[in-house]
Formats: structure tokens, sequence, C-alpha cells
């Protein structure tokens, strides 16, 4: 029996559940396509799902603490971003594809 | 109320749909495009939790300089439309996706038993307010954590320089 009114009220359960649910998409991108670019992707997905639960329980706490996580975490994102497709580059140069199954032959 | 309910279940509707798209389109170039407009839309999540500076470093930083990352190396290696961009096996699969709608459902269940509504207390922040205390925070209690950071990066741009300048790949003979 789903209550109308809690439906209603926006809290910070409707945007944990959102987090949830886009964090989960990040998730099955990240196990289920064998392109490494779009697995990077589904990572960026699963990091801008948390940000979005570190914002509302910001919210809920009414400090800023959780929005000085967020653009922590928004560095890190980038910087392993910046990383990954390095990787991606040099795993093309050998193979001529960004396929996962290739990883499987790397030599230190 | 009614307005702020409908304004929320439009953006998630919209959220949800284009992450999924992300996920399940053949063309990494397509998937790139659909991911900018989830970063375009959590950023206005963001505006409506009253993070105006985070919305607008969400705009600047991955829907500008992350995603055009993405798309430059997809351009850089010219892929096509892939035949086969899902990992085979039809068991494996099917528990790869029960286990992500596990976390989906723990995270729901979680949301379900805290259902609070979002007031502001009486400490926090004025809207106008925000970006000045952020900061304040930022160079003062985590200033640290923010200097850390910067070294961070900076090894982190040396290294993927050198990661790319490697000769062969991955299988350089040294």
């Amino acid at each position: 029996m789903l209550d109308t009114e809690a439906l209603m009220r926006i809290g910070l359960g409707h945007y944990i559940a959102l987090s949830g649910i886009i964090f989960s998409f990040g998730m099955i991108a990240v196990m289920m396509r064998k392109n490494v670019i779009v697995m990077l992707m589904g990572v960026e997905l699963m990091l801008n799902a948390v940000n979005l639960s570190f914002v509302a329980f910001a919210k809920e706490a009414g400090n800023l603490n959780g929005h000085i996580m967020v653009f922590f975490v928004m560095t890190i994102a980038a910087a392993e971003a910046g990383v990954g497709l390095a990787l991606a580059v040099a795993i093309y140069k050998k193979f001529h594809e960004v396929n996962i199954r290739f990883f499987e032959q790397l030599k230190g | 109320m009614m307005m702020e309910a409908i304004a929320f279940y439009m953006l998630a509707g919209f959220l949800i749909f284009f992450s999924y798209k992300v996920i399940s389109v053949p063309n990494p170039l397509h998937s790139a495009l659909y991911l900018v407009l989830t970063m375009l839309g959590l950023a206005s999540a963001f505006f409506n939790l009253g993070a105006q500076f985070i919305a607008g470093v969400q705009v600047i930083v991955y829907a500008g300089a992350v995603m055009v990352l993405f798309v430059m190396v997809l351009m850089l290696f010219d892929l096509k439309t892939e035949i086969r961009s899902f990992s085979r096996g039809l068991i494996s699969g099917a528990l790869k996706v029960m286990s992500a709608a596990l976390i989906a459902g723990l995270a729901l269940g979680g949301a379900r038993s805290s259902v609070t509504v979002l007031d502001a207390p009486a400490g926090a922040a004025v809207p106008g307010d925000v970006t000045r205390q952020l900061g304040i925070l930022l160079y003062t209690k985590y200033l640290f954590a923010f200097e850390i950071l910067g070294i961070l990066l900076l090894a982190v741009a040396v290294g993927v320089v050198a990661v790319s300048r490697m000769k062969g790949g991955t299988h350089a003979r040294h």
C-alpha cells in the first residue's frame, strides 16, 4: 500500500532512491559492457550517484561538509578519467581496439 | 509542495531514462552524449538541493572537461558501432543484473525507512551564502586535504603523460 502523502512530500528518501538507481545502472555498465571507455563512463555514473546522495545528506544535516566531499570526489574523478583514458590509449596502440578481453594479455 | 513533487519526478524520470540509455546504446559516442545529458540533469538536482556552487562545478568539470576528454578519445579511436558490445553468457549476465538490482533494492529499502522531509534547520546557510561559506571551509578546516589534492593532481598529470608516451603501448620492451 503506497502512501500518497509520503510520495508527494519530497524528502531525503527520494533523493537516496534516485541515487541508488543511478548507481546500479553504473554498476551494470561496468560489469556488462566490453568497451573500456563505456566501463569508465559507468564509473563516472556511479561517482555522480554518490555525489547526489552526499548533497542530499548535506542538506539534511544542515552543514556544508558534504559539499566539500563532493568537491574532492569530483577532483578525484577527473584524475581517474585522465588515467583511465591514458591506459585505454596505451592498449589501443598495441591492439587497435579497446575491448576488455585484451586486458588478459597484458605483460608488465 | 505539489509543484515540487512534479518537478522532482520529471527530473528523476529524465535521469533514469538517460542513464539507462548510457548503458544500453551500442555506439560508445552516443553513450558519451547521453552521459552529458545525465550530468546536466544531476546538476539541476544539485541546484534543487541548494548546492549552487556544486551545480556549477558539475556543469563545468563533468559536462565540460571530463566529457570532452571522453569524446576526444573516442574520436581518436574512430570506433564504429560494436557488433557485440555486451559480455556474453546469459546466466552470468543475469547474475550481474541481479547483483546490481540488489544494490538498488538496498538503497530503496534504506530510503523507504528514512522518509524525512528536507526542512532547512535553523542554523542552515541562506541560499546566496553557500559559496562563500564553502570557500571559507575549504581554506580553513580542509586546507591540508586541499593541498594534498593539488599534489595528487600534479602526480596524475605527470603519470598520464608518461603512460601515453610509452612506445609500443603496453607490450613495450625495455
